[in-house]
């Protein structure tokens, strides 16, 4: 029988998304739309349209060592044209952003390729080749994956994550990257690091609570749904819990 | 410097507030008489870009700006998210709580009673201020910026 992978515990509607997201079978539903140029922008990176800086010559030009590891992995579309390494870092909001830095990371290791991601508590950031950044950040933005106002695209200073939203629902920036609109529509005016932006990138409104508390892959118990209230996932946390405290011991299950 | 003798309240509003709703509220604080030392508490909006590559660089933000309470301007440099009230005695905790029960209509609040302000200088305000420091004052402000507390005064 072929190996099925589970994803994850829990019976509740967070523990559904988190499975979801890190489903790569299950396609994600696209929210919004931003075009490349704007992604382009947002990241701060290269200007656009201009040509992919390289970090070396493409691999055809190159002479590649006969290697059966080559053969057996194919590269990806920047490692193939010798782009450099860049990054996309996220902050997620506490109140019920839809993913979160642990997430974010299992979902882009299911999903993509050649990405080197890093984890901490309130930030996640995952660096690739440039082309390849462009278009996973795209699928990161525009998908579910992704909410205007509680997720913030920060590549420094990123504090905010566990911080009271502001009055108008924004998750706190101390560099103001995006603003709320009169019309509804968050815009992002600055990029990534803090440079102001020729032009503002409209990123689409913030979704409403109902839809958040319903993606959402984060338990709270004040404004989303408590993690008490999922047994399965307490159960199986506390198995792997009690299990590894005793590997020492030589465990054996009952 | 606290004096164990006031009492202490904090308001904690759900959401972070705007300068225009501060402004508000921080005015009709003001109109209340057992008042005696108000702290706007919340995290820092720099002028400018303070780590990462655009380090230097100016950080313009909207929430950064000039509000009038009283007869005083306050140029605010945090997000507003917690006041912090020293108060003569309870009779004026009770005049804030039924000012701010009408005041939150649109996101709830707390109101703690405890100590929040610093109760003895430390060895950064000794440097900054001296040994002669006027007590009531330190505490207030953030040593190391170098500005001063606002005093308000209000038509008595």
């Amino acid at each position: 029988m072929a190996y099925k992978p589970q994803y994850g515990p829990g019976t509740s509607v967070v523990a559904e998304n988190r499975r979801k997201q890190m489903n790569p079978n299950q396609k994600l539903e696209k929210v919004r739309s931003v075009t490349d140029e704007d992604i382009v922008l947002i990241l701060g990176h290269r200007a656009p349209g201009s040509a992919y800086p390289t970090a070396h010559p493409p691999l055809a030009e190159q002479q590649e060592p006969n290697c059966p590891m080559r053969k057996l992995v194919k590269p990806t579309e920047g490692a193939k044209a010798g782009d450099r390494v860049r990054y996309i870092q996220f902050a997620d909001s506490m109140f019920n952003a839809p993913s979160q830095p642990y997430q974010r990371t299992y979902t882009e290791m299911y999903r993509f390729r050649g990405i080197d991601p890093g984890t901490l508590s309130g930030r996640q950031i995952v660096e690739c080749r440039e082309r390849d950044l462009e278009k996973y950040s795209k699928e990161l933005i525009e998908t579910e994956m992704f909410d205007p106002a509680l997720v913030g695209i920060r590549g420094a200073t990123v504090h905010g994550h566990s911080l009271r939203l502001a009055e108008d629902g924004m998750m706190f920036d101390m560099l103001q990257r995006n603003v709320l609109g009169d019309d509804g529509i968050v815009k992002y005016v600055k990029n990534q690091i803090g440079e102001p932006l020729d032009r503002a990138v409209a990123v689409g409104k913030p979704m409403d609570q109902k839809w958040l508390k319903a993606h959402t892959t984060i338990y709270h118990s004040l404004v989303g749904t408590p993690y008490r209230d999922d047994t399965e996932y307490i159960e199986y946390v506390q198995r792997i819990h009690s299990l590894r405290t005793k590997y020492g011991f030589m465990p054996k299950e009952e | 410097m606290t004096n164990a003798a006031f009492p202490q309240v904090r308001i904690v509003p759900i959401r972070m507030l705007k300068p225009a709703t501060a402004e508000r509220l921080l005015n009709m604080l003001a109109g209340i008489a057992g008042i005696r030392r108000m702290m706007i508490h919340g995290p820092g909006l720099p002028k400018k870009v303070p780590y990462g590559p655009a380090r230097g660089s100016p950080n313009p933000h909207s929430d950064r700006k000039a509000i009038r309470v009283a007869d005083a301007e306050i140029a605010l440099r945090v997000q507003v998210g917690t006041v912090i009230l020293e108060v003569e005695d309870a009779s004026a905790i009770e005049e804030i709580r039924s000012l701010c029960d009408d005041f939150f209509v649109e996101f709830p609040y707390l109101l703690q009673e405890g100590r929040f302000m610093k109760t003895a200088p430390t060895l950064v305000d000794y440097a900054k201020y001296g040994p002669d420091a006027d007590t009531s004052l330190v505490g207030l402000t953030d040593p190391r910026n170098g500005e001063k507390p606002v005093v308000i005064r209000t038509e008595q």
